[in-house]
């Protein structure tokens, strides 16, 4: 199971999808009118003879296969094959060949932690990389390409206003804290799986960056362009396989259009199967600028504190001064058990008033949860993320070529993203427009709607035919 | 010679595991009947004092006293692990942990007494670490194996882990920078890894398996004077013997006694076999005998055999015919 999380590989992925023995979904067989024959049996009855029809090769949708329980076919067999770089090849063909009216617009959203992967396999800079794949994923026929941190501009602010207002009730309401990020599909179906109802309510209802971005470009930009949701193909480029997961997510899939609001994601290393694939060298291709819409800027852009969206950085900043006028710019974070379980703290007249932690990888999830269960976490805020070192960690990242470790690779990638230059989401003007004129301010319905997410308890499937011995 | 001294009954289904606690003065066992039992000397006979039945919701697989003797650890197959505070008369279970996907196969105690392990068919094994007030937190969760993973067992005195499969290998483990590794694969049984265990040194390990041998393994340290190759300064495991032919059917349980140096094992042919090094054997190709064999030790498959630590020569064994049995192979030392 590569590509996954850890957290991901530890647990049972078909339960997510719960396959069972066989597929019951009904395949619509086409009726097709033609000319019937009428045999007149000996009473003088009449039968209509139907012609015998001509069965074509059944074909089940993704979103039928995902919404049903009956299928034998493995959950990451289904994502895998479904959701791949294949897939997008075998859209980008069936586009080509489509009649110009009929075409689908196809995007492309690349998140920072792909894009430096990337760019750390063929030594490139990050812009220069970004802007070489815009270039190659056009060639092969997509029309937008976006990088995925306007989108966390998003997600960040989100999350600092539910923070503000949880913090304000945590004394009538003790569930409220601690919050716990939702950035990382690792972790949340890992909750929604193994605690259920117990840790749901802790978790953070603001979309991950992928999401937002599927929002952005399904409803904000398609409307701006004239486009109905499932005129557009969209794509994202994202660190780990967990993600194929949250694209699937029922949350994230438009009934009106039958659309999802990201089709496909694909991963860094299949990024690199795909050139190598296609037999293009990425450092030959002259840079194609990211289409600005929908992107951070000119540049890519990174966000202060954590390479994993720096959720727990701008929100400890931004409750420090809203809740306590403490003016804060930079976080001392202490190691706490390991490098990857860190807290910080705030004093105000020798008060601790703010703990936040940064919890990542499932040693460290694990214990978090129990402490969690046993009213033991003394903490606020827990920015937790499936993967050890976090997304430029993920589980399908490009491996290190040899001679270098994936702590030593990790370490680089860690050097490339905080050289970026850090995006402002309070005083970006684009943000704040977003506020106004599409959602209908902060706390509209609609930003409800299309910037937070639901989680449901996922049952364990106890199908004593599907258990792998 | 081939009669058992005692037969321990009470268990209602079979019984899995047993283990003494590190003074030799009691034997526990635990089964399909979600308990666990504590059986001491009275007398001259041995007698049930404790039944501990409410805390499993499924079979109990195993059982582990720590190092100080006065905690007793049960892994089971609902999941969980108990910790039971074992100091007072009365028995508590003072701590559960949880957290594997499914059935937890086996714990073990590091030396020290400050680390657990625990695997489960979920593939993983997981390091826990013993915090103050019965608290115990996750230092390592690895998915080391890539089948169900039998047992676990810490060396003697190292913080070096030991793990065994259904997938056909046994794994060694140890801290490394900020976390858990494996460093050394053992390869070469044919079928699944039931149990393993080390001798009194730490510097050999026994496995035995579904394929019907038992291996020993050596270990080969850094500048070892065998000239053994160590890459990257990591020390090396070789298989120095393989003692094939004995057993009759799948070899379920290994225990190597600290006192004497004899490797007991247990067979679902129902047979306890006693092996021993000859003396003057060859350290990197060592000869053991069979030195004793119990035919129908055991109505049924023989689950688990354990050395007493203080007694020489007494062994207890575990089957599915329900029943504990207490030996005395003291003559043959």
């Amino acid at each position: 199971m590569s590509g996954f999380s850890g957290v991901l590989k530890l647990t049972d992925l078909d339960d997510f999808i719960a396959p069972s023995q066989e597929c019951i979904k009904p395949v619509k067989v086409e009726q097709k009118s033609g000319r019937g024959v009428i045999r007149i049996e000996n009473d003088g009855a009449d039968a209509a003879m139907a012609v015998q029809p001509k069965y074509e090769k059944a074909k089940i949708t993704l979103n039928d296969c995902l919404a049903c329980s009956g299928c034998i076919t493995s959950a990451e067999v289904v994502l895998v094959n479904q959701q791949s770089h294949d897939e997008f090849y075998r859209v980008l063909a069936e586009n080509n060949s489509r009649e110009i009216s009929e075409k689908l617009t196809i995007i492309v959203s690349m998140s920072p932690q792909a894009v430096l992967s990337i760019a750390a396999k063929y030594s490139l800079g990050a812009d220069e990389c970004a802007q070489k794949l815009a270039s190659y994923f056009k060639r092969l026929g997509a029309h937008y390409i976006f990088d995925t941190n306007f989108a966390r501009n998003l997600s960040l602010l989100e999350a600092e206003r539910e923070f503000l207002k949880r913090y304000k009730e945590k004394d009538s309401d003790p569930k409220t804290l601690p919050m716990l990020a939702s950035a990382c599909p690792g972790w949340v179906c890992y909750a929604e799986k193994t605690h259920g109802s117990f840790i749901l309510p802790y978790i953070s209802t603001v979309r991950s960056p992928q999401q937002v971005m599927g929002s952005l470009v399904k409803d904000l930009w398609a409307t701006q362009k004239g486009l109905t949701p499932d005129k557009i193909y969209h794509v994202t480029v994202m660190p780990c396989f967990d993600k194929k997961l949250e694209a699937a997510r029922e949350d994230f899939y438009n009934e009106t259009f039958s659309a999802r609001e990201v089709d496909c994601v694909i991963t860094s290393v299949e990024v690199e199967q795909m050139l190598v694939r296609d037999e293009v060298e990425l450092v030959t291709l002259s840079p194609c600028c990211l289409d600005g819409d929908l992107s951070s800027g000119s540049q890519l852009t990174s966000h202060p504190g954590s390479s994993s969206g720096g959720y727990a950085h701008s929100i400890f900043i931004k409750a420090a001064k809203e809740l306590f006028n403490q003016e804060i710019d930079d976080l001392q974070w202490k190691i706490l058990r390991n490098n990857d379980f860190r807290e910080v703290i705030l004093e105000v007249n020798g008060e601790t008033v703010l703990r936040f932690a940064l919890a990542y990888g499932f040693r460290n999830i694990q214990n978090l949860v129990q402490k969690l269960k046993r009213g033991k976490s003394p903490y606020h805020y827990i920015e937790v993320m499936a993967c050890p070192s976090g997304c430029l960690n993920g589980g399908a990242q490009v491996r290190p070529e040899s001679g270098i470790s994936s702590k030593e690779l990790v370490a680089q990638l860690e050097e490339a993203y905080q050289s970026l230059p850090a995006s402002r989401p309070h005083d970006d003007q684009r943000v704040l427009s977003c506020y106004s004129e599409w959602l209908g301010g902060h706390d509209s319905e609609k930003t409800r709607q299309v910037l937070h997410a639901k989680y449901k308890a996922v049952e364990k499937n106890v199908n004593a035919l599907g258990i792998k011995w | 010679m081939s009669t058992a001294i005692a037969t321990l009954t009470g268990h209602k289904d079979r019984v899995w595991n047993v283990a003494w606690n590190p003074k030799g003065t009691v034997l526990t066992s635990c089964g399909s009947d979600h308990s666990i039992r504590l059986w001491s000397k009275e007398g001259d006979a041995w007698v049930c004092k404790t039944v501990l039945s409410e805390a499993h919701t499924r079979t109990v697989r195993s059982v582990a006293w720590s190092p100080s003797g006065s905690t007793l650890a049960s892994a089971s197959f609902d999941a969980t692990v108990n910790i039971w505070d074992c100091r007072e008369e009365n028995i508590e279970c003072v701590a559960t942990l949880e957290g594997h996907e499914n059935e937890v196969k086996s714990v073990a105690w590091a030396a020290s007494g400050a680390l657990l392990a625990t695997c489960s068919r979920d593939k993983s094994v997981w390091v826990w670490e013993v915090a103050e007030d019965d608290e115990y937190e996750c230092a390592s969760c690895m998915p080391s194996h890539s089948q169900d993973v039998k047992k676990v067992v810490f060396h003697p005195t190292a913080d070096i882990l030991a793990s065994a499969s259904y997938d056909n290998t046994v794994k060694l483990h140890r801290e490394e920078c900020d976390d858990w590794t494996v460093f050394c694969t053992l390869t070469g049984h044919q079928s699944t890894v039931w149990s393993i265990a080390f001798n009194v040194s730490g510097h050999r390990l026994a496995s035995v398996s579904d394929d019907r041998t038992v291996k020993v393994w050596q270990e080969y340290l850094p500048g070892n004077k065998e000239g053994v190759a160590t890459p990257e300064g990591a020390p090396v495991w070789k298989c120095v013997c393989t003692l094939s032919g004995f057993h009759q059917r799948a070899i379920y349980d290994v225990s190597w006694c600290s006192l004497t140096g004899a490797i007991a094992t247990s067979c679902g042919d129902d047979c306890i076999r006693i092996f021993k090094e000859q003396p003057n054997s060859d350290p990197n190709a060592p000869v053991f005998d069979l030195l004793l064999t119990i035919p129908q030790a055991h109505a049924e498959d023989v689950n688990s055999v354990t050395w007493n630590p203080t007694v020489v020569g007494l062994l207890a064994s575990a089957s599915d015919d329900g029943s504990i049995k207490l030996w005395d192979f003291s003559h043959i030392f």
